[in-house]
């Protein structure tokens, strides 16, 4: 084995055990935390695979901003912090059921797509910050742009719906 | 894509054919500038402002694409004329144009409805302030303070660039993205009723979660579909299927994932759950607009989709059409027969009509197939969401103007001896009904004859004899809502029916007269749909 399959299976480990962590735990927080360390690991994998853009986005917007708007959410809510007993999946054969399923589909989606197809890891830009910047300012500009329409739109709709007209607001 | 090639040579910068692309420029332009305009305008002259924009927009925008609808290039050498746009994101082609221009004329008239004052005293018919919690003492100086949200109209814009993008997307990305554009804004505009605001707000919420969740099926079928074909563009994914080289479960997987988050945004059964609840509960001028222009829109993507990307697996996904089609026309007649509000009347009646739409889609697909004199599916379903569109927000447009004291009298009893009461709204209103039932001389007999007979001819008959019985049923209420508007005695106080002001008022009359036109004369539309031709690829 070469040193990137260790580490391709090291850190595989690591993502899986903590995210069967991030469902058995009993603390809310806790869950939030173990998920930091599963995504973290997926970024990694993604750096084995090359893809050093998309690890970077998925530290930064996943780590970074999800993990972080649920801590807030949690903190918001005033939900309980320590550790809940009746904070149990009490669905979870279903629940292991259709992640069962989605693994499949996922795994025979990328079977059938990449199968046989050989990373050249000395060569490989597939993944790299200018082939994704070069591919969303090309082949995606419009999409792209068409995006930041849609954001300016749920912003002016959290406006709408969240600010009150107090008599500051008002002329 | 080989990357190699992409580094190898230098970044282009993309180029963009903005003449093309201009009507969609124009809505989004007027949106942002709609924006601005909140932010820097005084209060009391946005609503002024915004209304007059959104108006000069839509024009702009029909007159651009009316511009670009006469410079198109003939494409391939066959009926085909138009061009890949925007780094091949989007396809200007025949049915693009005439999909705008139904889009942006159907907005033209539901603007006109929203911008309606007079039937509140005064203020628009949305939330005075969405934030003030309903029946709270800030609800109610918001109402004494005579404040109105005018951002309803840069939203709609937003909504309306969404519509205008999604039929004419020529990848799943650019499809996604639209889809995202035009479902947001309606999200928020279903939740800022005046009246009524707790069902206004559980319709929003309800519309928001259903939404996303199709969303979700949607872009994992794009996943699939991408996994399969390699490519979200669409040549290349009808490339693939044509060719067909194994993994035919990630195709089939695919396409019915797609046809999930399509089939929800045309309202049709089994994933119509949403369409009662949020017709009912949206501000009327807002379902007239959304059961409208979602609807002319949802069906020029779909019909793009599985046109153009899987035409040659039509085989595979015909069955599935089949079913949903019946399924639809059933739940929509026999589900409509016992309602008792109208606007959930109306909405079961959207539903069954898109099951009638639907069994258009399965005929004839190429121009080349069909005889002289003949049309295709694209063209007869392109011609019932004019017939359709113009019917639907005039009924609307009618419903906002039986009132009583606690707003608009959506109770189908509260309507019992509206002819007595006034003959002239009772009367459009009896034959926009009509139109819907598909009673000759109305643009909905025309409707439902174009699509009937391409699906004939696409050797679907079986489909088309359901279709017409249920056409039957369907007219059942329909009918009995004229009986009860014409025949019954008034409960009570009986319906009283307020005065508009001009804005409502052109709207009914639009929308009427089109529904008459469209029956006695459909020649001229029906010669713009067919000078559509067919999708380009």
């Amino acid at each position: 084995m070469t040193v990137v399959e260790v580490l391709f299976l090291l850190l595989g480990l690591v993502a899986a055990g903590s995210a069967l962590l991030v469902v058995t735990t009993r603390t809310m927080v806790h869950a939030a935390l173990w998920l930091v360390v599963t995504l973290g690991a997926v970024a990694g994998i993604f750096l084995l695979l090359a893809a050093e853009f998309v690890a970077w986005v998925q530290i930064l917007i996943y780590v970074g901003a999800v993990v972080v708007l649920l801590l807030f959410a949690l903190m918001l809510t005033k939900a309980p912090t320590g550790p809940q007993p009746d904070l149990d999946a009490r669905r979870a054969l279903p629940a292991v059921a259709v992640a069962g399923l989605v693994l499949a589909v996922l795994g025979t989606t990328v079977v059938a797509g990449f199968h046989g197809v050989e990373l050249d890891l000395d060569g490989a830009v597939v993944g790299s910050a200018q082939t994704t910047g070069a591919t969303i300012f090309q082949q995606w500009v419009l999409p792209f742009e068409v995006l930041s329409v849609l954001l300016l739109a749920a912003l002016v709709g959290a406006i709408v719906l969240s600010r009150g007209t107090g008599r500051r607001g008002g002329e | 894509m080989s990357s190699a090639a992409v580094l190898a040579a230098e970044f282009q910068a993309p180029s963009f054919e903005y003449s093309l692309l201009s009507p969609l420029l124009v809505i989004f332009g007027v949106a942002i500038t709609g924006v601005l305009v909140e932010a820097f305008a005084p209060r009391g002259s946005r609503y002024l402002l915004q209304a007059v924009l959104a108006v000069l927009g839509v024009v702009g925008a029909l007159v651009a694409t009316v511009i670009v609808g006469l410079n198109l290039v003939s494409r391939g050498g066959g009926t085909a004329h138009g061009s890949i746009a925007a780094e091949g994101a989007i396809a200007v082609d025949g049915p693009s144009i005439f999909i705008w221009g139904t889009v942006l004329v159907l907005s033209l008239v539901s603007v006109l409805l929203f911008a309606e004052r007079r039937l509140e005293g005064g203020v628009l018919s949305f939330a005075g302030q969405a934030a003030a919690l309903p029946g709270t003492e800030a609800e109610r100086e918001a109402s004494t303070r005579g404040l109105e949200h005018t951002e309803v109209f840069p939203l709609m814009m937003f909504a309306v660039g969404g519509m205008m993008l999604f039929p004419a997307s020529n990848d799943l990305l650019t499809m996604f993205v639209a889809l995202e554009v035009l479902s947001l804004p309606l999200y928020l505009l279903c939740g800022l009723a005046r009246r009524r605001r707790l069902l206004s707000q559980e319709a929003a919420l309800k519309y928001f979660m259903l939404g996303a969740f199709s969303s979700g099926f949607f872009i994992y079928g794009i996943a699939l579909v991408y996994g399969y074909a390699g490519s979200m563009n669409f040549a290349a994914i009808s490339a693939a299927v044509s060719g067909r080289a194994g993994g035919e479960g990630l195709l089939l997987g695919g396409i019915a994932l797609l046809a999930v988050g399509m089939m929800f945004k045309v309202g049709a059964a089994p994933f119509h759950a949403w369409t009662p609840d949020v017709y009912q509960g949206a501000p009327t001028a807002v379902t007239a607009f959304m059961a409208a222009c979602t609807k002319v829109a949802a069906f020029g993507a779909l019909l793009r989709l599985f046109y153009v990307a899987f035409g040659g697996a039509r085989w595979d996904w015909t069955p599935m059409v089949w079913v949903i089609a019946i399924l639809t026309m059933v739940v929509g007649s026999v589900l409509a027969l016992s309602q008792t509000d109208v606007k959930r009347m109306l909405a079961y009646s959207s539903i069954a009509h898109a099951g009638f739409l639907l069994t258009g889609f399965v005929g004839a697909q190429q121009v080349a197939d069909v005889g002289i004199g003949e049309i295709t599916s694209l063209q007869a379903v392109l011609f019932y969401l004019v017939t359709y569109g113009f019917t639907t927000v005039a009924a609307f447009a009618v419903v906002t103007v039986v009132r009583d004291a606690g707003g608009e009298a959506t109770h189908l009893s509260r309507w019992s001896g509206l002819g007595k009461e006034s003959p002239v709204v009772a009367g459009v209103f009896a034959v926009l009904l009509l139109g819907m039932a598909g009673i000759p001389l109305t643009s909905g007999f025309t409707g439902k004859w174009a699509v009937f007979t391409t699906a004939l001819a696409g050797g679907a008959w079986p489909l088309v004899v359901t279709a017409v019985l249920f056409s039957v049923v369907a007219a059942f209420f329909y009918v009995r809502v004229i009986v009860l508007m014409y025949f019954s005695d008034p409960v009570g106080e009986g319906p009283t029916v307020a005065t508009p002001s001009i804005l409502t008022t052109i709207v009914i009359a639009v929308g009427f007269a089109a529904t008459l036109a469209l029956g006695v004369v459909p020649g001229p539309v029906l010669d713009l749909a067919a000078a559509a031709g067919e999708f380009i690829r």
